[in-house]
């Protein structure tokens, strides 16, 4: 054997060893899932005017309970079809990337929902710390998870940056209303967006 | 006098399946058997022949369990089949070593 082949092999050892670690469960089915249970939050939030503060996080909270939830039982549902273990490795590694990040988000929206009145109003402020735990938690995660996680990670970062200058913006554009369509868009509309990305590039990789 | 390292490789794990198959249980602790197939595009056939052979030179341990009702076949790289593929990894380094100037 020669060098350059030598060479060649340590590479594919390395390559295939990376994508052992790798979180493979599809997440078309997932994001599907949370996209729409997020879309159909935000009508149900943006209609009935869920304005105060504290029944604001606790709708969504309760909304987020809701959608992790339902991925796990599709996650779970998923393994048992390709009579995979549940708690595998990579699985393991993606929930403790998960981890840090989205229990700051909770911790910061318990605290803001204890500590408000009943009369305070939400506004996009709520939506913003959420985006940018959820956005971290992504991309955290991304690194044992196919790419694509990781800019959608960015994204969340990125958009909840841009969210945030709205709180400078006249009272219309970042009242209740407004936050409820936020989470709306970011949390439903995104993830319907990406599911459905994923469902036909998953499939072309499933055909190919 | 020692034999050139490209002699020593072990040729068990030198085949291309097996190979790929050993560098993924090396990466995590067990796999079951369609995350191997799946990950490798093999056929059932293939896999199961290569899984065998490693099996036979006891460098792969298989358990066959059940997640649900469902049965579970599932590899590990066993302490001597770990061995084998780090001196295996050891002797492509040398072989890329001896090639520099």
């Amino acid at each position: 054997m020669n060098s350059n082949a030598a060479a060649e092999n340590l590479q594919v050892i390395r390559t295939l060893m990376e994508r052992a670690a790798l979180y493979r469960r599809a997440l078309a089915p997932i994001t599907l899932f949370t996209g729409g249970v997020g879309v159909l939050a935000g009508i149900v939030a943006f209609f009935l005017h869920v304005e105060t503060l504290r029944a604001f996080g606790t709708f969504w909270l309760g909304v987020a309970v809701v959608a992790v939830a339902g991925a796990f039982l599709l996650a779970r549902r998923q393994s048992l079809k390709d009579r995979e273990p549940f708690w595998s490795p990579p699985t393991r590694r993606v929930a403790q990337a998960l981890l840090a990040p989205l229990t700051v988000g909770l911790l910061v929206s318990a605290i803001s929902i204890a500590g408000a009145s009943s009369q305070d109003k939400a506004d996009v402020a709520m939506p913003v710390v959420w985006m940018l735990c959820y956005g971290c938690a992504l991309h955290a995660a991304g690194f044992f998870a196919p790419r694509g996680v990781r800019l959608l990670g960015w994204f969340f970062i990125l958009c909840a940056c841009g969210v945030f200058c709205t709180l400078f913006f006249p009272e219309p554009l970042r009242n209740s209303a407004a936050a409820n369509i936020v989470m709306g868009i970011f949390f439903g509309v995104v993830h319907l967006v990406y599911g459905t990305y994923l469902h036909f590039t998953e499939k072309q990789k499933d055909a190919a | 006098m020692s034999l050139e390292p490209s002699l020593q490789l072990d040729r068990v794990i030198h085949e291309k399946g097996r190979l790929a198959i050993m560098s993924l249980l090396a990466a995590a602790p067990k796999l079951s058997f369609t995350e191997l197939r799946d990950t490798l595009n093999m056929t059932d056939g293939n896999i199961t022949t290569h899984i065998r052979t490693l099996q036979e030179a006891g460098y792969v341990s298989v358990t066959k369990s059940f997640e649900g009702s469902r049965p579970l076949t599932t590899c590990a790289l066993t302490e001597s089949g770990r061995k084998a593929f780090a001196s295996y990894i050891n002797l492509l380094e040398q072989i890329v070593q001896r090639a520099k100037p």
